[in-house]
């Protein structure tokens, strides 16, 4: 875990200084109480101490441990995560204006039939009964607003 | 009474059965935790009003810990992670033949870990809400820094991480609107960011989509049924050597609920800690030792109630699970704490009741169901995640009718996912979400109703003390690392 938690304190060593400038931009304290610069500075200041404290423990540790090459995800995890991701991200992209119905179908099948490597017809099934099934509970039984597209759906 | 009337209601009872039923399936599905669950079905509560929706919450949390045993005892693969410890026994009195006894008997033993838990949240929350009345800005804030100090050091993982990522959370929670002078902070321009970053938003991206991908990278094949379910019903000696061992699982499980930051999982394995000690044959433990299963899972189930406690009477969830309860209160502009028992006795005495009917329903439900839900392990994952994504996008999406809360919770999901595979506990992060705005709030009107004298923190007792404890607990932390450091390089020196 000795490499990732170094990477993770450098995150948090960026995402302190970044808390700390920005709070200067805002007044520390006005008469009594504290300003809004106040509670982002501190938490930058913690951030930052605890961050250092993580990489300094970091170097002090002795070996990685025995599951660190377990836990890396190895490329084909990667791949599965991102592709995934990236039909995700796809879905969030259009489903404003292709619609909900036909985004829905189209992620469940290319889940289905790219990443999982179901059947071609399965996959085409499985995402009609899906998009449909999730359409009718959230248009009808929960009353929540769907994106419309192009095709009104 | 009045309580037991409202949850009675047909609506109110329909969405306690629909809570047990959707907790139980979730539990048994290995790779979703309760936190995760119970954001996932948070947008379904959206049109409903706060009653239904936390008896619907409350039976989900519960439902989930019934179901975390049976995978537990059938395929040695714990549903949840409060359910490793019945793998220990569960799995081979079922290799025994007697799956249907260490399944009843975990039915059992919830039940009265739920129901022994919700007298003690009675007990114990309305006697703390009266004494809370006395808290004042000061106060809050100090109990706010003990709380999740606690959480932090009794959590079981890395101090450091789980420190940083409270402290993550609470950066998180100054985007938006600032209380002092109502300046934007951190918003860039961008007028999504005005009214902050939602809980919903993060719960989702963290425990939703985070837990999604870890599932998913890899293809998920769930093991096969292969124990018969002779009779479901323990015997009447099994309950008899069990008895002793649910009402210590009980006890242990309710007081370990009640400490912010230990929750179920520690609970389950004191529990089993003690009935190996107490029993006279410890060496049956590990080979289907009934009380290894009746002691762990009252315990678990207790640890919920316990949990309830500081959530109803002090507004400080205690886990990840309680602070989404916590953020799904105030999106139904509920504030839990000391005064909801006084502007909201209807809500919370439901709520209460309806502790008590989900343990009814859901022993009904487990006894003679088991089987039906045991054979939801031969739905595929690769069928799953795709809706369960499909539910987190869409749940996000109908909180505000916003793409860009869902590209920000998309960013929370791919942190979440490295937070899960790197130890990083996201608990945390949540917690210091919900109660940062809170924390800063109460830091604000102390020091202004004290006319910027920092001393009122010190100089209130009950915000004295409980700064002191929070003190007290930190040098003690500190003096454990150092001597183990001390250690480690006494060994590392020839």
């Amino acid at each position: 875990m000795k490499k990732a938690d170094r990477i993770f304190a450098l995150i948090g060593l960026g995402l302190s200084c970044w808390l700390i400038l920005e709070s200067r931009k805002f007044d520390y304290m006005t008469t009594y109480t504290p300003g809004p610069g106040f509670h982002p500075l501190w938490l930058g200041i913690c951030l930052a101490l605890l961050s250092l404290a993580l990489l300094v423990d970091t170097f002090r540790r002795k070996g990685g441990t025995v599951d660190e090459g377990n836990r890396l995800p190895g490329e084909k995890s990667l791949f599965r995560v991102g592709l995934i991701l990236l039909f995700t991200a796809g879905f969030a992209l259009s489903m404003t204006t292709l619609g909900f119905v036909p985004t829905v179908l189209v992620f469940v099948f290319l889940i289905l039939y790219v990443l999982e490597h179901y059947p071609l017809f399965k996959s085409i099934l499985y995402s009609c009964i899906m998009s449909g099934t999730i359409f009718l509970i959230f248009r009808y039984w929960l009353n929540v607003d769907l994106p419309k597209g192009w095709l009104g759906l | 009474m009045h309580g037991f009337a409202l949850v009675l209601t047909p609506y109110n009872l329909w969405m306690a059965v629909v809570g047990c039923f959707f907790g139980t399936i979730v539990g048994i599905l290995p790779g979703l935790g309760p936190s995760a669950t119970i954001a996932m079905l948070l947008p379904f509560t959206f049109g409903m009003s706060a009653t239904p929706a936390m008896i619907m919450l409350c039976a989900l949390y519960y439902g989930a810990k019934y179901g975390g045993s049976t995978t537990s005892i059938l395929i040695n693969v714990p549903g949840e992670n409060a359910s490793v410890v019945t793998t220990f026994d569960g799995y081979q009195m079922a290799l025994q033949g007697r799956a249907g006894s260490a399944l009843g008997i975990s039915a059992i033993g919830s039940f009265f870990g739920g129901i022994l838990g919700t007298f003690g949240l009675i007990f114990i929350a309305v006697p703390l809400a009266e004494f809370s009345l006395k808290f004042g800005p000061a106060e809050y804030f100090s109990l706010i820094i003990m709380g999740m100090l606690t959480i932090v050091f009794v959590g079981g993982q890395s101090i450091i991480k789980s420190l940083m990522s409270a402290v993550l959370g609470l950066s998180v929670g100054v985007v938006g609107t600032d209380v002092v002078q109502g300046a934007p902070r951190f918003v860039y321009g961008i007028p999504e960011l005005m009214d902050g970053v939602s809980f919903v938003v993060m719960v989702m991206g963290v425990f939703g989509i985070g837990e999604v991908l870890v599932s998913a990278e890899k293809r998920v094949r769930m093991g096969s049924i292969k124990v018969p379910f002779s009779k479901l019903m323990p015997s009447l000696s099994d309950l008899v050597q069990s008895k002793w061992a649910m009402l210590r699982g009980s006890v242990i499980g309710f007081i370990i609920g009640v400490l912010p930051g230990a929750g179920s999982t520690i609970a389950s394995f004191i529990s089993y800690g003690v009935e190996k000690s107490c029993s006279k044959h410890p060496e049956l433990f590990g080979k289907g030792a009934i009380e290894g299963v009746a002691g762990p899972e009252t315990a678990n189930n207790a640890s919920c109630s316990g949990e309830m406690v500081p959530l109803l009477s002090l507004g400080i969830p205690g886990s990840g699970s309680t602070a989404v309860m916590l953020g799904a209160l105030m999106l139904y502009g509920l504030r839990p704490g000391p005064m909801l028992f006084t502007t909201n006795p209807d809500f919370v005495w439901t709520l209460i009741a309806s502790l008590f009917v989900g343990n009814i329903i859901l022993l009904i439900m487990n006894l003679p169901m088991v089987p039906l839900f045991a054979y939801t392990l031969r739905l595929s994952y690769s069928i799953l995640y795709p809706a369960i994504l499909l539910v987190c996008i869409i749940g996000v999406y109908s909180v505000n009718n916003s793409v860009f809360d869902v590209w920000t919770m998309l960013i929370f999901g791919v942190a979440g996912y490295f937070m899960k595979k790197y130890d990083i506990p996201g608990a945390p992060m949540v917690i210091g979400l919900v109660l940062g705005p809170i924390l800063e709030q109460s830091l604000y009107r102390a020091l202004s109703l004290g006319h910027g004298d920092i001393t009122v923190f010190v100089t209130r007792p009950i915000s004295a003390v409980l700064l002191g404890i929070a003190a007290v607990m930190t040098v003690a932390v500190l003096f454990k690392q150092v001597k183990m450091m001390r250690k480690e390089i006494r060994e590392e020196s020839p």
